[in-house]
């Protein structure tokens, strides 16, 4: 962990909000860059109003979703409404390397910052746009929230319980899947820029990247014109395969068994090692035919176990399984605190808590978390003076004009 | 135009969807990225389709066509010491490794991070593994389903009335998924800092961490407020949610009032908006049992496409639950270029996502068809052989 960070020096103009934009810019972050929120009272960013707040108490500051997905940044105030604060916008981003954002198509330009203005101030400027549709083509103009991607991806038509409606995934998965992927071709952008100077502009569609992680339906549609049936839990290639009860209230023990001879080595562990030879249960064409009952097997065995003791038989057997986990489970799970996954740094209105961390670990380089998210506002004078060289008392004006709000 | 990363040379160890995906991204943005399969089985989404008419064959799987494609393949035993020979001259010419080998298996692959930093000073390794590579559990093993649920995503998602429901996975290798964009994100800026420091390292991917970060609003209410969150509560805001129409099922958003009070009169029921029953979005959570019967009488008697349209003329995010029919009839997608045909020697042609980002100096390429099995053995051993 000797080195600097890897982005050690980048600066990146952020104006995103809710969550795909902000998730992009977090693992810009994770990586050691200058992370610069712009933000406004008048408009606040939409986490920051949500659930959960330290103990159910609501303000700007005291949202877990918020604090969660803004680590490490720091926020400047600017009621982007007023043209003097447009000019502020412009110095920032003049002295940004990065700069993203992930309104609706064309936002960013009315307010006049897009893409033709901030290249005149920075020729090598990377400007990343994510937005629902994408910036070009007939639908660019239509709105779209993150719980709207999972159904407009096609991802529901292809999830859900067997023979039952189109169901959600749990979470707005097209904000997260775009933000990576808008992580990613930033990153890629940088290394260009490194090696040719040359900076440029991103499109990206979140329904784009939604699509670009379900090749297999695709696929399916593209290849034999049929969609893959909603199946449950299940998996065509793998049985048993699934989400069984386990004993407890409401406690679930998911498992695959991967080929036949996993299932010798379930089948051993469950105490049954005749069903390894018994014509029904030995091959995996056999255990699809008679899943439904394969599946009340399983569940006799799992039912009786609480899941925590399932996993370590089955593991122990090599045989994927794990609890159905909870958040308080992995908050308390021992194997993630002893990996150090959990970032715990003090905030100015919430205290020390637990917050997820960064998924991946460099061997040479400074990753980590580095501060907890910001209060909103709480870098403006900092970054107007530091970064945006203006002097005390033009801060002061801008103040009085309420243009820092 | 030039491709971002076209000066960067990667090896793949990729069996499944998360290292294959990690090299895939960098493959469409111009990197030459070599795969490693075993000679005899190939790599495992070969087995996992879909295949066209349903008939499996190695070569003509779409999952493994999609993943794979701008690459050069080779069959190679890494298990083996000529095998590990081969590699260690592979990795000697590479910027960039990426594997999913599981940990317990990796020192027989010959992926010891030690042996290899000190042959190899300026390599970047990057080890994906189920629940990382340290820790009391780093051993444990998971298809998709297990780190769904592990990661602590598949309680979020049942039918809150359904306690005997199980939490309901997401369609397909969403693990993998993951996993491959954070070992992308993780590689590239490894490769970054390698420009300051002139050395590689090693970057180590757990799947379960990758999961454990995207749990939305959802995680933070254990550390803020004591509270688990549960696929069974009722959602505190309504209507969010699916609707049945006449030709297909729509999902219904109104998060901000504004969009409700558009909706009422969408459905010609503007009085709805002054009911007190409905009066805001935690009203009418909180008796969505009576408006979602209203809302689906209205709703089923509606086209998916001329409500869609209707509610975003007002500026309400509606969209349709997509087909597979739809997205590749979509004019919109159409026009953007999305969706990409490659022709395959073996399967022929096929036609799948493209695209996910365009950068304007650096655009992404699909150029070649995915490798079939150890199809560029020769070729890159001779590349080996002139160094």
């Amino acid at each position: 962990m000797a080195g600097a960070a890897p982005l050690a020096g980048i600066r990146v103009a952020d104006f995103t909000w809710v969550w795909a934009g902000p998730f992009c810019t977090l693992q810009l972050a994770h990586l050691g860059a200058e992370v610069i929120r712009v933000e406004t009272s008048t408009r606040i960013c939409v986490t920051r109003l949500l659930p959960p707040f330290a103990e159910f108490e609501p303000g700007p500051n005291r949202s877990g979703y918020f604090n969660q997905y803004n680590q490490g940044k720091q926020s400047i105030a600017l009621d982007l409404k007023r043209p003097e604060a447009v000019a502020v916008a412009k110095r920032l981003c003049a002295a940004s390397d990065i700069v993203v954002e992930n309104f609706a198509a064309g936002v960013m330009d009315r307010m006049g910052l897009g893409y033709e203005v901030l290249r005149r101030l920075r020729p090598d400027v990377i400007m990343i746009a994510l937005s629902g549709y994408g910036a070009t083509g007939p639908d660019s103009d239509k709105v779209s929230y993150g719980p709207a991607q999972v159904p407009l991806s096609g991802m529901s038509s292809v999830t859900g319980y067997r023979g039952a409606p189109p169901m959600h995934v749990g979470i707005s998965y097209g904000d997260p899947t775009g933000g990576l992927h808008g992580a990613v071709a930033v990153l890629a952008a940088l290394l260009h820029r490194a090696r040719t100077g040359e900076g440029q502009y991103i499109d990206l569609s979140q329904w784009e990247t939604s699509m670009a992680v379900l090749p297999d339906a695709i696929t399916s549609w593209t290849m034999n014109g049929v969609p893959p049936p909603r199946d449950g839990n299940r998996h065509p290639g793998m049985a048993p395969h699934g989400v069984f009860r386990a004993a407890g209230d409401d406690r679930w023990l998911a498992l695959a068994v991967e080929d036949d001879a996993a299932w010798a080595r379930f089948a051993a562990a469950i105490g049954r090692p005749a069903l390894a030879h018994d014509p029904r249960w030995a091959s995996l064409a056999a255990r699809k035919a008679n899943e439904d009952e394969l599946e009340s097997l399983v569940t006799a065995w799992t039912s009786t176990l609480t899941p925590e003791d399932a996993t370590a038989i089955l593991q122990a057997a090599g045989i994927g399984a794990f609890v159905a986990a909870t958040n308080r489970d992995l908050a308390e799970d021992p194997h993630l605190n002893a990996r150090g996954f959990f970032a715990e740094l003090p905030h100015p209105e919430v205290g020390t808590r637990k917050h997820v961390g960064i998924p991946w670990r460099m061997s040479a380089s400074d990753c980590q978390v580095r501060a907890a998210a910001p209060c909103l506002g709480a870098d403006t004078d900092r970054v107007l003076r530091d970064v945006c060289a203006y002097s005390d008392s033009e801060i002061a004006a801008l103040r009085a004009a309420q243009v820092l709000s | 135009m030039p491709h971002a990363l076209g000066h960067l040379r990667v090896v793949e160890i990729g069996d499944g969807v998360a290292a294959a995906y990690a090299t895939k991204l960098l493959a469409d943005l111009g990197a030459d990225v070599i795969k490693i399969e075993p000679p005899d089985r190939g790599d495992v989404t070969r087995t996992r389709g879909p295949f066209p008419g349903g008939v499996p064959h190695p070569e003509k799987s779409g999952l493994f066509l999609y993943l794979n494609a701008n690459k050069r393949g080779i069959a190679l035993d890494v298990r083996t010491p000529e095998g590990q020979a081969t590699l260690d001259r592979l990795v000697a010419r590479a910027d960039l490794l990426v594997h999913d080998v599981h940990p317990t298996a990796m020192a027989a692959h010959g992926l010891d991070w030690a042996r290899l930093a000190a042959r190899h000073p300026t390599l970047v390794m990057t080890s994906i593994a189920p629940f990382g590579l340290t820790g009391p559990h780093a051993s444990y093993r998971g298809a998709d389903v297990v780190l769904w649920n592990a990661g602590g995503v598949a309680t979020l998602n049942g039918e809150p009335g359904r306690p005997d429901l199980p939490p309901l996975k997401a369609f397909g290798d969403q693990s993998g998924f993951q996993a491959g964009l954070n070992a992308a994100i993780g590689s590239l800026g490894a490769l970054f800092a390698r420009l300051a420091s002139g050395r590689g390292q090693h970057v180590e991917v757990s799947t379960q961490e990758c999961l454990a970060a995207i749990l939305e609003l959802t995680f933070e209410f254990w550390p803020y407020c004591g509270l688990v969150a549960s696929r069974l509560g009722a959602k505190p805001i309504q209507p969010l949610c699916f609707m049945e129409c006449r030709d297909g099922w729509i999902f219904i958003c109104c998060v901000e009032e504004h969009q409700w009070r558009q909706f009422v009169e969408i459905m010609g029921r503007p009085e709805w908006a002054e009911m007190e029953l409905f009066a805001n979005r935690l009203a009418r959570g909180a008796n969505f049992d009576a408006l979602q019967v209203f809302l689906q009488e209205w709703c089923r008697e509606q086209l998916v496409q001329e409500l869609y349209d209707a509610a975003q003329r007002r500026r309400v995010p509606f969209a349709p639950v997509s087909t597979m029919g739809d997205l590749l009839a979509s004019p919109h997608l159409a026009a953007r270029g999305f969706f990409a045909t490659l022709a395959h020697p073996v399967a022929g042609k096929v036609t799948m996502p493209g695209a996910p980002y365009k950068l304007g100096a650096t655009p992404w390429t699909l150029r070649t068809p995915a490798p079939c099995l150890g199809q560029h053995t020769a070729e890159v051993l001779a590349e080996l052989e002139v160094g």
